[in-house]
């Protein structure tokens, strides 16, 4: 899959995903170019996301730099609204995100990896990391370059790990749950943290926004994989 | 008798023009001093009302946009420019009717109680700290309406009162910025206005393709070719001009490279 040149990828499904198999998913408002498009999720895509040459990443290398950073606040937006931690980038290509039907006009995987490397970088503010398979037990940050094809799935910080536990902090706090033991699963899945922000992360990216909790010396970890337990101070 | 201003013969007459001509003299000057008297009277009085109705007014001159460009209309019909500092003015004319009265500091910052000269100045300050930031994404070039709706979206982040805004007040706190010598300038292409924050020229054929771009939506290198009759190699150096200096955008996704104006973004 990943082996394929971005841009043939692009062409060709371009057509057969448009016209063929999701005809029932293109807005009607085909005629009226919006100046902000809506999602059937009801996100509200910026003005750029109107603009054509918004999806071929641009030669000059100023111009080039504001894209990638109206990118990654669109990413991150979109992220947001949807509640997802974790994307993976091959699919993500076929979703609205980077796909505009309106306009027929897509990122090409080549693209989309740019726009992911940039917010990975310092540059872009850390705001997403690969989840690459070799390094998936511990919370390192890529320390050897990853090839290509590795990289296709990665996490979207539309938070930071250390901004996630500060929240987590303050939820504990605000509901007066400090010196009580809870469970990972509590703090994700259940339904007491229903309406909190961080309701639905994966495991392994909470385990790691806990690290931050335990670093500061906030909190402590308790158990083993599985059913693990962290209390906060 | 049919002719009124005959002479009369003899020597008498002489003597008697002479006295006539001072006496319409004299005349003439007390006629004037008393017209400038009424008219300082008149300018006063005005100054004053003009005073307490932009005191009175003050929020909506602040926050309505069409009490505001009609307050600005008026202004500019009895030929007195809110934004000019006080130092031309009361060096002139208004400085005389009172005495110079109002020294120092600018007479319309006293006389509107800095309401109108603050807005706008409040208001250039947004427009440029606007066209710097959007300058890598557009080379400098950025619609006023595009201005506009950044200007009101980003109100609540720097706390200032601007309400609501029309395009005509983004165009006058572009004129406002001018006397500090600096690059912005109003621009019109098609019947569009445009503030271009780069004061770097552009030549006639990037004027032309922009001016195209302004009607067409998009360009391309064959576009230009049909329509301007341009070699295809010269078409194709203005683009990279053009996209050198980020004032157009490629999109490379459809069936011949398409060169898109990011100062219309918003497509408002």
């Amino acid at each position: 899959m990943a082996s394929l040149t971005p841009s043939s990828t692009a062409s060709t499904s371009n057509l057969s995903t448009a016209s063929i198999l999701q005809p029932s998913t293109k807005e009607p408002s085909t005629t009226t170019p919006p100046s902000s498009s809506t999602d059937p999720t009801g996100f509200s895509f910026p003005p750029h996301y109107s603009f054509p040459p918004f999806f071929t990443l641009q030669p000059t290398l100023s111009t080039r730099q504001s894209q990638l950073s109206s990118w990654s606040t669109l990413l991150q937006s979109y992220c947001r609204h949807l509640h997802i931690f974790t994307l993976s980038l091959l699919d993500a290509l076929e979703t609205p995100l980077f796909y505009n039907r309106t306009l027929s006009r897509r990122l090409s995987l080549r693209d989309a990896r740019a726009v992911v490397d940039y917010m990975c970088s310092e540059e872009g503010g850390h705001r997403a990391e690969w989840i690459l398979a070799s390094q998936s037990n511990s919370s390192k940050k890529g320390s050897k370059p990853a090839s290509d094809d590795e990289k296709t799935k990665l996490y979207i910080f539309w938070r930071r790990p250390e901004e996630w536990a500060t929240v987590i902090e303050d939820w504990v706090d605000g509901t007066g749950q400090r010196g009580t033991v809870l469970t990972l699963y509590e703090l994700a899945e259940s339904d007491v943290t229903k309406k909190e922000e961080f309701h639905g992360m994966e495991e392994e990216l909470l385990r790691r926004c806990l690290g931050v909790c335990v670093k500061r010396g906030k909190a402590q970890i308790f158990g083993a994989e599985g059913e693990m337990g962290v209390k906060f101070f | 008798m049919t002719n009124p201003t005959r002479r009369t013969p003899g020597l008498s007459s002489l003597s008697r023009t002479t006295i006539s001509t001072s006496q319409y003299a004299s005349h003439g000057a007390s006629l004037r001093s008393r017209q400038t008297e009424t008219l300082a009277t008149q300018l006063s009085v005005f100054q004053s009302l003009l005073h307490e109705f932009s005191i009175t007014h003050a929020k909506d001159i602040r926050s309505n946009p069409s009490f505001r460009a009609e307050f600005a209309r008026m202004c500019n019909a009895i030929g007195v420019d809110p934004l000019v500092s006080s130092h031309h003015v009361s060096d002139n004319e208004k400085g005389k009717v009172k005495g110079g009265r109002y020294g120092g500091g600018s007479w319309w910052a006293q006389a509107l109680g800095s309401t109108v000269n603050d807005f706008y100045f409040e208001l250039a300050v947004r427009v440029v700290e606007i066209c710097r930031e959007t300058r890598s994404e557009n080379g400098g070039l950025i619609s006023v309406p595009e201005v506009r709706t950044r200007v009101q979206k980003g109100k609540g982040s720097i706390g200032s009162g601007i309400d609501s805004v029309s395009d005509d007040d983004i165009m006058r706190a572009v004129d406002a910025l001018s006397p500090l010598g600096s690059c912005f300038s109003i621009m019109k292409l098609g019947h569009n206005m445009l503030i271009r924050s780069v004061p770097k020229d552009l030549n006639e054929d990037q004027g032309t393709v922009l001016e195209a771009l302004q009607v067409m939506g998009y360009v391309t290198v064959s576009m230009l070719q049909v329509n301007l009759g341009w070699e295809r190699a010269r078409a194709m150096a203005v683009m990279e001009d053009l996209m050198a200096d980020s004032l157009v955008w490629v999109d490379r996704q459809a069936e011949q490279s398409e060169y898109w104006s990011p100062a219309f973004i918003t497509g408002g």
